[in-house]
């Protein structure tokens, strides 16, 4: 009996052993995967830092000295032991651990079929979405598939893995996205939205295509997606506004909102850390003088994109003369009548996909494969909605040119893929250099693997070259 | 021979007072007594024989029969500390026949130190044991027995009064207080085996003696003030030193100032009261108390209040059988203040006002230097009271049968609540201190305990031999759980109107836990002393715990005591220069059950923070958090302790020294897994070996020159060296000390280096121009930044170039503590150190932008070539904010910790006010501390993995008092 006495189960907190046992189990743990998209390690600073502030669309922003780490990012001075680099890091991996627990365990529990199924593509395309962030920025990274068992961390060093090769993260990343693409649906009822769709599958894998220059691959997905009925949105202004989330072009989006009562549900930052500093938020990424001169004579995109000091907004917010800063991102803006009772701007979604970016994806991919028409057409739905004049003709070369710079003002400042895209084209010294910025071909294009990381491996990771 | 009946009372010399329970046995025969509740014995005796009379505290009695049927004895009080009587945990033994290392403060002390803590009255009295207080009403200081044994779990001792296990001593009057005991070495302590890994620490508190009623009241009234305030720059040195930060005229330099500091602190009041009475009859004993204690904290707003009520009672039911009470309630009622108060008064630029002109709060919007918060702002809206209830009980049983033998069986019962009640109003004080909606909350926990504990005693003198045995039970459950709701939109008309349901039913939230946990112990112990020179204590516990698994839950926890009191050899006979001499060695093992919860078990987090949002709603997200190990076994802890005690010049000088080496096993130990394992914090399990090794030394000399005039002056000095022995994992090393900036970790607990190391890179200079800079290892650097040393020599600074710079764990302790006796009149000197401990000054180096700067910084940065090659310039960003040596600082500090002068008034007069004595005094307590560090306090604290990092810390205050004792 003093056997039994002693056996006392933890309190007020549900036990392992008990998880995972039946239908809600799996739906709790999906949930937590879409939960860690709002974490601060994988949608703030260090998110804002490595995809814009690092390239040539944005400084750091807010005031002279504050957060002085994230300048190093934008000058490229970043060494190995800078913070926030091993929380992206951490952050990524936390969202594959999630996704991992998903796809390790629901396949066990007995449940309607074709939920099990849909669950486990959802847990799929995240573990791809992460890895792509991973790859893009670290380059080749340890590929772990499956949780940790119980007393597995007993000799931490057979988890020890080294890095897998740049291709065979990409192949893996393929793999998820072209499965759960098979299963997930193309719509959700209303009180679902939010949840990763069939589209969302298939843009992605569009865009992890475009990275590996699988032309014809692109050019295909992106067919399939148009062919799920996504146009493009009348007015791009409202796209970026509250009333504007879930739009007719919008692909994918995290979804974030101010829950009442519940702050630390309320809890992405995206927005926040970039609102005009004094007035709403933080002020960091700046957006440069060379992305308002890169918008053409009536782009209607430029006002909808970049934030002025002293303007006036549609909704009647005032931007302080006395900001510091002379821009902010109005992509992040979310207009003074919303509650910030849980901080400012916590009900603004962070857009990752809308349907511009998958026409101009196949453009792009036309375009090197000389379907100079396709691309010409793609361009130009995007161009006309912005107010521009279409273009009529261009050499490939040209038509290149023209679509990397419409990706540019299209998408600027948005989900952040400026420097990738720099990367990708293989000019991001040229461009980089020119914008001023201390980049070193053969280094700079990837980020260095969080030292804290390399410590923890004892060696086992290696370090990506130059840093 | 002619045996003979003998009878008679025994009782107290100076008193007249029976003593009750005291020994006569007939000298060389096993033939003995005790006498009644009167103080009676009867024995037969042989008529040419020697009485032998004996009771713990008094001189040993002989007295010849001489043919008497009537002998009445008085016995003499020891005064000498050889005869001190000490707690050992389930008993009492006298000192001379301890073999471990135990610790004794008696009430006299306690009381005369004025503090409102009885923990903190410990600080530099007791070798071995470290106390780093804080200034904080109603905290408790921490406490490290002989060095920082544990990582993980808990370092703090076992708590135990009057039998009862509690967590802390925040609940106790001082002044209720008898005695307070620490168990240091292992053999001392092994008798509570699962919880005495860091030592025990036993509080008796006062009981009633038979006799004539008395009442003592015992108060203070008095100020306290803060002691060595941090000098920060002014408006025009801060503005010098951003503009040169940021390389332009961000600010004018002839901006009003303002002295956060000064602006939040005050001159605080204190005053204590307590009353206490005792007395009883033969059966009947008791002694009861009331206190009251009021504090304000020297942060304005900041106040506690304490009540504190005890009714201790036994009652000698008949000759063998004796029950008795002791229940303690305490009360205590706060009104806090924010946790970060002294970080944002220490950050914020003394260019904001306190107000502007317009009567609104000085914004940092005002100022383009980033976003701070205003601290006056902070306090004004900070509205937090918080209050709780206490009742530590215990009811005992004693049966006392057949020559020797005493069956006790003791119940304690622990309940306590505490509650807090936080509202932030809807307000826009300045532009980061703003809300738009109210928010009430308010939290209750509670937490209740059952110990039940049965010993058997057996007590017995054959001829030479003297034995004292014991066997016991023990089983205990721990309880508690919280509850945490919040509402958004009460409105604040009243405190009445504080209720959760008042608001938006919409922005209902909960959060509510718990933990338990259990225990069930068998336990036994032998003292056996021969012809009163060699001693031996033997203890073994045999102990579960449900934090430990199935299977691996039980463990013996052996000790062994020897001791030799030379002194009664024969040997020792003719010599002069020893009045006492004794040795003594012993070895134990003890276990810490103080360990994290549920670290076997898998658990589930259901972190809102992980909750899915769809369509506005949230879907709460659930997930495997941990990955529990595959077996979990004791920490366990063992111990050698070889110690000396001696007198000399009459016993007048007393000297004791103890070496001991002090490991621990197995201890519960955090590897940080690598990051794509996707598990935040830390696998725990056996992963860890501990050592603290080192050397206690007392000195005391106590001198009675005439009757009117005696001193005394005693010293003690401890040397405790701790290190990492061993983890189980190969070059595992657990970084911890986390700073909020970039995430950098200033502590590292790694082989062969003590627990919680500061670990970073040497700053070997300070770049002074660009030609420096060029070709280092640090390209990117500017001149003003700290030249890091580049240890691996291979032209770049990174991880591989930090080493261990600092070691939080002091190295040594040490106090004087004098007292002068002249008539009616004494002064009491205390004076207590803390020397070869570093400090991470953390507030130096979390910057995230324009914080404010020390004075010392400010006076000493670099400002051009040639002017500092130690502090760097102003621009404290990127690399001159990783984690270096410029940032440890020497923690030695050397404090008056008390300075009492008090006065007996004289016997006549106070007869003739129908008291028996009346003292007053007057007492500065902390009134003067030297420390070399830039910094508040040299008083840090902190988690074993993370101790020494000084952010924010409430720093200890001087206070002076006038108190008044009487007794009636």
């Amino acid at each position: 009996c003093s056997e039994d006495f002693l056996d006392v189960e933890p309190e007020g907190e549900p036990v392992g052993e008990e998880f995972f046992q039946t239908p809600e189990h799996a739906l709790l743990a999906v949930n937590s995967i879409y939960g860690n998209l709002r974490e601060w390690n994988v949608s703030a600073f260090a998110h804002l830092a490595i995809t814009t502030i690092a390239s040539d669309n944005a400084e750091k922003g807010s005031v002279p000295g504050d957060a002085g780490f994230m300048e190093e990012y934008d000058n490229f001075t970043l060494t190995a032991t800078e913070g926030q680099l091993n929380g992206y890091w951490n952050g990524q991996y936390q969202a594959i651990n999630l996704a991992n627990q998903v796809l390790s365990n629901v396949p066990l529990i007995s449940m309607d079929e074709a939920l099990k199924e849909r669950l486990l593509a959802e847990a799929k395309f995240f573990r791809a979405y992460h890895y792509f962030n991973l790859v893009r920025t670290f380059g080749g990274v340890p590929l772990r598939l499956s949780v940790p068992q119980p007393g597995q961390q007993e000799d931490p060093a057979t988890l020890n893995l080294p890095r897998a090769s740049r291709e065979e993260v990409y192949a893996q990343i393929v793999q998820d996205l072209t499965e759960a693409s098979q299963v997930l649906p193309a719509t959700y009822p209303a009180a679902e939205r939010g949840r990763a769709t069939k589209g969302a599958a298939l843009g992605m894998l569009a865009k992890v295509q475009l990275y590996q220059e699988n032309w014809q691959e692109v050019v295909n997905l992106a067919n399939q997606v148009e062919g799920l009925g996504y146009t493009l949105a009348e007015d791009y202004y409202s796209i970026f506004r509250i009333a504007g989330e879930h739009n007719a072009e919008s692909i994918f989006e995290i979804e974030a909102q101010t829950i009442p009562g519940n702050c630390s549900a309320s809890n992405s930052q995206w927005a926040e850390v970039q609102g005009v500093r004094g007035q709403f938020g933080w002020g960091f990424v700046e957006p440069t003088e060379d992305l308002v001169n890169a918008f053409e004579e009536g782009d209607e995109r430029l006002d909808a994109t970049i934030l002025f000091r002293g303007e006036t907004t549609p909704e009647g917010d005032v931007i302080t003369e006395a900001a510091p800063n002379p821009r902010y991102n109005q992509k992040a803006y979310v207009p003074s009548f919303v509650t910030n009772e849980c901080g400012y701007a916590k009900d603004q979604n962070i857009r990752i996909l809308r349907f511009a970016e998958v026409l101009l994806m196949r453009a792009e991919a036309a375009n090197e494969l000389g379907d100079t028409q396709q691309a010409l057409d793609d361009l130009n739905r995007v161009r006309v909605r912005a107010g521009l004049e279409p273009i009529e003709s261009a050499s490939q070369e040209e038509l290149r040119q023209i679509i990397w710079h419409e990706r540019r003002v299209e998408l600027a400042l948005e989900n952040g893929d400026r420097f990738f895209d720099l990367v990708r084209q293989g000019r991001a010294a040229e461009v980089l250099q020119a914008h001023g910025k201390q980049f070193t071909p053969g280094k700079n294009e990837l980020f260095p693997i969080p030292q804290q990381q390399i410590i923890l491996s004892n060696g086992i990771l290696t370090q990506n070259p130059g840093y | 021979q002619n045996t003979i009946s003998v009878q008679g009372r025994v009782t107290d010399a100076s008193t007249g007072q029976p003593l009750i329970g005291a020994g006569v046995v007939v000298q060389g025969t096993s033939t003995g007594t005790q006498t009644d509740a009167n103080g009676n014995y009867t024995i037969s005796a042989p008529a040419d024989g020697t009485l032998a009379v004996s009771y713990l505290g008094y001189r040993n009695a002989q007295v010849p029969v001489d043919n008497r049927s009537t002998i009445n004895i008085q016995l003499e009080t020891d005064t000498e500390t050889l005869q001190e009587v000490v707690v050992t945990g389930y008993g009492v033994q006298e000192k001379r026949d301890v073999t471990g290392s135990i610790a004794s403060v008696k009430s006299e002390e306690l009381v005369r130190q004025a503090s409102q803590n009885p923990v903190s009255s410990l600080q530099g009295k007791v070798a071995g044991v470290n106390i780093t207080n804080t200034g904080q009403p109603g905290a408790s200081p921490q406490i490290r027995i002989r060095g920082t044994g544990s990582a993980l779990g808990s370092a703090d001792p076992l708590y135990v009064v009057d039998g009862t296990f509690v967590n802390d001593l925040s609940f106790l009057n001082p002044a209720d207080i008898e005695s307070i005991e620490i168990l240091k070495d292992a053999s001392s302590a092994a008798i509570y085996g699962v919880r005495a890994a860091n030592g025990v620490v036993l509080v008796t508190t006062k009981r009633g003696k038979s006799g004539e009623a008395t009442v003592n009241y015992n108060g203070f009234v008095g100020v306290q003030r803060v002691t060595n305030q941090l000098e920060m720059t002014n408006a025009s040195e801060y503005a010098t030193a951003v503009n040169e930060k940021n390389g332009s005229e961000l600010l004018s330099t002839n901006l009003p100032s303002t002295d956060w500091y000064d602006q939040i602190l005050r001159t605080a009041m204190i005053h204590n009261h307590q009353v206490t009475a005792s007395g009883g009859s033969e059966k009947v004993t008791y002694s009861a108390s009331a206190g009251y204690l009021n504090q304000e904290g020297i942060i304005k707003g900041n106040e506690y209040e304490r009540i504190t009520a005890r009714l201790q009672t036994d009652i000698q039911i008949s000759e063998n059988i004796k029950v008795g009470y002791n229940g303690i309630f305490y009360n205590y009622n706060s009104d806090d203040i924010p946790g970060d108060i002294f970080y944002q008064a220490y950050v914020a630029p003394p260019v904001i006002p306190v107000f502007k002109a317009n009567g609104r709060y000085g914004d940092p919007v005002d100022f383009p230097i980033g976003n701070f918060a205003n601290p006056q702002a902070s306090l004004d809206w900070f509205y937090q009271k918080s209050n709780g209830q206490r009742l530590t009980s215990n009811a005992f049983g004693e049966v006392k049968f057949l020559n020797g033998f005493t069956f006790r069986s003791s119940l304690g019962l622990n309940y306590g609540i505490d509650e807090y009640t936080n509202y932030r109003s809807r307000d826009s004080l300045t532009t980061v201190q703003f809300a738009t909606r109210s928010l009430l909350t308010q939290r209750r926990s509670k937490s209740n305990m059952w110990l039940w504990e049965n010993t058997l005693t057996y007590d017995k003198s054959f001829g030479n031999h003297e034995i004292t045995a014991l066997l016991g039970t023990s089983a205990q459950e721990d309880k508690s759980n919280y509850f945490t709701g919040s509402v958004n939109d009460v409105e604040f008309n009243s405190e009445a109107n504080l209720y959760l349901d008042l608001g938006d039913p919409e922005t209902y939230n909960i959060d509510a836990g718990g933990a338990r946990g259990t225990f069930v112990s068998y336990f036994g112990r032998v003292n056996y002393s021969f012809l009163d020179r060699y001693l031996l204590t033997a203890t073994l516990r045999y102990d579960a715990s449900s934090n430990y698994p199935r299977g691996d839950r039980w463990e013996y926890f052996p000790s062994i005591g020897l001791g030799w009191r030379v002194i009664e050899e024969g040997f020792m006979q003719n010599q002069t220069i020893f009045d006492n001499l004794k040795l003594r060695a012993s070895w134990g093992r003890l276990g810490n059950n103080n360990i994290p919860a549920n670290l076997y078990r898998s658990t589930v987090s259901t972190d809102p923070r992980l909750g899915a949002i769809r369509n506005g709603v949230l879907y709460p997200g659930w997930n495997i958090n941990t990955v529990p190990p595959a077996t979990l076994f004791w920490e366990v802890v063992e111990e050698v302790d070889l110690g000396v005690e001696m007198g000399f010049l009459n016993n007048r000088l007393t000297v004791e020294a103890d070496w001991y080496n002090r490991k621990t096993d197995d201890a519960i130990f955090g590897v940080t897994p690598l990051g794509f394992l996707g598990l935040g914090g830390q696998i725990r399990g056996n992963y860890a070996t501990f050592r603290n090794r080192g050397l206690e030394f007392i000195a005391n000399w106590s001198d009675e020159i005439s009757t009117d005039v005696s001193y005394n002056i005693g010293f003690n000095f401890s040397r405790n060296r701790n290190e990492v022995t061993g983890v189980a994992i190969e070059n595992a090393a657990f970084f911890n000390g986390n700073l909020p900036v970039g995430g950098y970790q200033v502590s590292i607990t790694r082989v062969g280096d003590p627990i919680g190391s500061f670990y970073g890179y040497e700053v070997e200079g300070i770049f002074q121009n660009e030609q420096e800079v060029e070709g280092s290892a640090q390209p990117n650097a500017s001149p003003g930044d700290f030249r890091y040393r580049d240890l691996d020599g291979n032209q770049v600074i990174d991880e591989r170039d930090k080493t261990i710079i600092g070691n939080p764990n002091p190295g040594f302790i040490y106090g004087i503590n004098t007292g002068f006796r002249f008539k009616g009149f004494d002064l009491q000197l205390d004076i207590q150190g803390v020397a070869d401990v570093d400090i991470y000054n953390g507030n130096r180096n979390v910057r995230y932008g324009n914080e404010n700067y020390d004075k010392d910084f400010f006076d000493n940065r670099w400002t051009g070539p040639g002017t500092s090659n130690s502090y760097p310039s102003a621009d404290l960003t990127g690399r001159n904010l990783d984690p270096n040596d410029f940032y440890v600082e020497k923690g030695d500090y050397i404090r008056i910790r008390n300075l009492q002068l008090g006065y007996n008034l004289p016997t006549s007069l106070v007869k003739s006010l129908k008291m028996q004595n009346l003292r007053v005094y007057i007492n500065a307590q902390n009134p003067v501390t030297w420390f070399d560090y830039n910094g508040f306090s040299p008083e840090v604290g902190g988690a074993p993995v993370s101790q020494g990092i000084d952010r924010n810390v409430y720093p200890l205050s001087a206070t002076y008092n006038f108190g008044v004792n009487a007794t009636f």
